[in-house]
């Protein structure tokens, strides 16, 4: 069916989306990314001490021995080493052959006995029925010992197992086995599986870039790689940022749990520091990235990443901007090499103090990756306190200000007295000790201490628009900060920041401060702070005043009192009980009724709602029906007697 | 003019001695009672307090409620009345009254407290 055309204009809209993405993608992940990973000296130390352990069998001793070489280091004892190797061996196994000649070729000197049936052995495992690391090991073995290998059968096999066995350890190994062949078969397929590989790695956070199988399989992977690219002589499909990721993963774990693992993060440093395409290269500050006068240069290292200076390689500051004002300081500035370490001297631009954004670009290798590195570099100075005046001023101006200058680090040597109609002042500035130019450092402080009562006041020097800072005490504003407490302050000036290296406590002077209303409060309020307060002891809710029981008593008394005169009244008037009738349904009733009043009682004192009305609900049924037969009987004798009368008048009156 | 009070009332009371039934100066006198009961516990709440509140106002609206109720009791059963009344019988004002006492009864035990 042909496709509508809103289906081909909606396809069309998807792919152009889909383009702009990835530009988008590609432009702003194109940020230059460099390894926060190594190895540094002592990691390096750790991976050789980790190898240099002793080993038991020959798996192991292969580890060791070959993984020590890669890091150009070698055995305790290699002649024991060699004895081990010998002894251990087992001809008639393709695995124990191959450890032992690995290592073998490892030591200077160390040659492992072979015969014609070891040969057959290892050129009879070389087949499409063997497994990738079979056939590896193999042909590992036989390029060792130096037997001749059909280069081309063995790229059969392996392509043959790659289809089968497609994981990554095993295209790894495939790889691994494509590095002992001669040059001139057929590798071009096996190459491929390199990119092929690639895509299957797992990027972390745009960090890392590793296999989920684990680090061993990553740092496999990296030395296949590079090994297989240094011999079929051909550029590795991996990206720049794609070869600082695999630094991250392949470096960033510091302790390694097997002898397998260090193994293979060895073989992926030497892979990595010595191949012809990419060498990722390390810029790192000697000690902390902060300059000054008494240390006017900047020290940089650049090794590769096993830590080991790059022989030819050149620094160049490509610009160093401050960080406050954005101003560029330097530009393409060269370091100079001196004992392996480069050099530059920033002082001589004369920066202000702070901080700066230096960005470093090393050259002299086309095989350098990650080669242009960011830095922030401190520039310290040192700051001098200058026209220190203090002085009391009145705040109705009308006596003349006292004004007296002090110089650091010495005390004034009068105290200055100040109460509730004085201000304190305090003027000064601070100063670069070298260049003169005015600072304004984050810490600038005002402390009176009162040697007394232990308090301690704080407050904050600001400057103002020219630089020159102030700072004045209200003594009547500012007696809540003090607690209202009159006496001698011992004033200091504390002076501090990042970039500063003598920061500055200066006892300046001694301050009497006389306050109005001395309250005096307890001159342990500091202390009781954190005393534990009084109990508070909880109130339960009073009961309502209740009237005496005298009065209560009377009154229920007098309450219940008409009931007595309603007996009486109802004595006089001659109310009686003699038309009581027995009738069942009439001694119905009155029960009935007795009971409701008496459930009545009943639900004051022990039901509730819900039970009260089940009850009710039966008995006032009960006593409706009596009830209502009785009033009707009651009504019959009613209309009986009242009949009857009229009855009787009529014939009297007709009579 | 206090005389013709005093005339007012003795004629009334002189009427009502004479004129009013039995019946009826039974259930006035337990209006009377009634009455006075609502006054006490009113005069009691006046001196002492209104403390427990629930309380006053259970036993006092029984005495208002009970009132009104027999005062209803009165009018229906009152032969001058019947005309008024004709599809009530005194048997019926009678339960009427009981009906509506028990309701009162079930209301007032519940807020006594």
């Amino acid at each position: 069916q042909q496709p509508s055309g809103s289906d081909i204009r909606t396809r069309s809209f998807i792919c152009s989306s889909v383009f702009c993405l990835v530009l988008l993608t590609v432009a702003l992940g194109a940020q230059a990314l460099t390894p926060s990973h190594h190895l540094s000296l002592s990691d390096v130390e750790r991976l050789k001490g980790l190898l240099s352990q002793p080993f038991t069998d020959l798996a192991s001793a292969y580890y060791s021995i070959v993984g020590l070489s890669k890091l150009g280091a070698a055995v305790a004892d290699e002649n024991d080493a060699c004895q081990f190797l010998k002894a251990q061996l087992d001809p008639m196994s393709v695995d124990s052959l191959f450890f032992a000649a690995e290592a073998s070729q490892a030591i200077a000197d160390c040659e492992v006995s072979i015969s014609n049936e070891t040969r057959d052995i290892l050129l009879a495992a070389v087949s499409e029925d063997s497994t990738v690391t079979q056939i590896f090991r193999a042909v590992s073995a036989l390029s060792s010992l130096g037997l001749p290998l059909a280069s081309q059968e063995v790229v059969a096999a392996l392509v043959a197992r790659i289809a089968k066995e497609d994981n990554v350890l095993a295209i790894t190994t495939a790889l691994q086995t494509a590095t002992r062949l001669s040059q001139q078969a057929e590798l071009g397929g096996i190459l491929e599986e390199i990119e092929d590989l690639a895509a299957r790695l797992d990027d972390l956070g745009g960090v890392y870039l590793q296999f989920e199988e684990g680090l061993e399989a990553t740092a496999l992977f990296v030395t296949a790689a590079y090994t297989l690219s240094d011999h079929a002589d051909t550029e590795p499909p991996l990206k720049e940022d794609q070869v600082i990721q695999l630094v991250n993963s392949v470096f960033s774990k510091k302790s390694w749990d097997s002898r397998s693992e260090a193994f293979s993060v060895a073989c992926a440093a030497a892979a990595l520091s010595s191949n012809r395409f990419h060498v990722p290269v390390i810029v790192s500050t000697q000690g902390p990235a902060t300059v000054s006068h008494s240390q006017p240069i900047l020290h940089l290292l650049v090794t590769d990443i096993l830590s080991n200076p790059l022989a030819s390689a050149n620094l160049l500051v490509e610009s160093a901007q401050a960080v406050a004002s954005k101003s560029v300081v330097l530009s393409q500035a060269p370091f100079s090499l001196r004992d392996g370490i480069f050099e530059l001297n920033f002082m001589a631009s004369q920066p202000a103090s702070g901080y700066y954004q230096f960005t470093v670009a090393v050259t002299g290798d086309s095989r350098l990756v990650a080669n242009q590195v960011e830095l922030k570099v401190k520039v310290s100075t040192e700051v001098a306190v200058t026209n220190m005046d203090l002085s009391v001023v009145d705040k109705d101006q009308s006596i003349g200000t006292k004004t007296s200058r002090v110089d650091y680090p010495f005390k004034a040597k009068g105290s200055f007295t100040a109460d509730s109609h004085q201000n304190f002042a305090m003027n000064f500035q601070l100063v670069d000790a070298n260049t003169g130019v005015e600072l304004t450092p984050h810490q600038t402080f005002v402390r009176f201490h009162n040697q007394k009562t232990g308090q301690e006041v704080v407050f904050v020097a600001e400057p103002d628009s020219k630089n020159l800072y102030k700072f004045e005490l209200d003594t009547a504003e500012r007696k809540s900060e003090f607690d209202s407490m009159s006496g001698t302050y011992v004033l200091h000036l504390i002076v501090g920041d990042a970039t500063l290296e003598n920061p500055i406590l200066w006892n300046v002077a001694d301050v009497v401060l006389k306050f109005l209303d001395e309250e005096a409060p307890a001159a342990i309020q500091s202390k009781t702070l954190y005393m534990p307060k009084p109990d508070i002891q909880h109130l339960f809710r009073e009961p309502e005043k209740k009237p005496p029981t005298v009065v209560s008593n009377t009154f229920t008394a007098l309450v219940l009192s008409p009931f007595l005169l309603l007996l009486i009244l109802w004595f006089k008037l001659g109310a009686n009980i003699s038309n009581f009738s027995l009738s069942p349904s009439s001694v119905l009733f009155h029960v009935g009724h007795a009971c409701m009043l008496g459930l009545m009682y009943v639900y004051w004192t022990h039901l509730n709602m819900f039970q009260t009305l089940k009850y009710l609900a039966i008995i006032g049924s009960l006593t409706f029906l009596a009830g209502n037969r009785m009033l009707a009987q009651k009504a019959v004798k009613r209309y009986g007697q009242s009949s009857t009368l009229t009855f009787f008048t009529r014939r009297t009156c007709e009579n | 003019m206090s005389n013709s009070v005093i005339s007012v009332i003795s004629r009334f009371l002189e009427e009502y001695t004479t004129k009013t039934s039995n019946k009826l100066k039974v259930v006035d006198a337990y209006l009377f009672y009634i009455l006075l009961t609502g006054a006490l516990q009113f005069l009691y709440c006046l001196l002492v307090g209104t403390f427990p509140f629930n309380s006053f106002l259970a036993g006092f609206i029984s005495c208002v409620g009970a009132f009104i109720l027999g005062v209803c009791l009165r009018i229906q059963i009152n032969p001058d009345n019947k005309g008024d009344f004709l599809s009530i019988s005194q048997e019926r004002a009678f339960a009427d009254f009981l009906l509506a006492h028990t309701v009162l009864h079930l209301v007032v035990i519940n807020f006594i407290g």
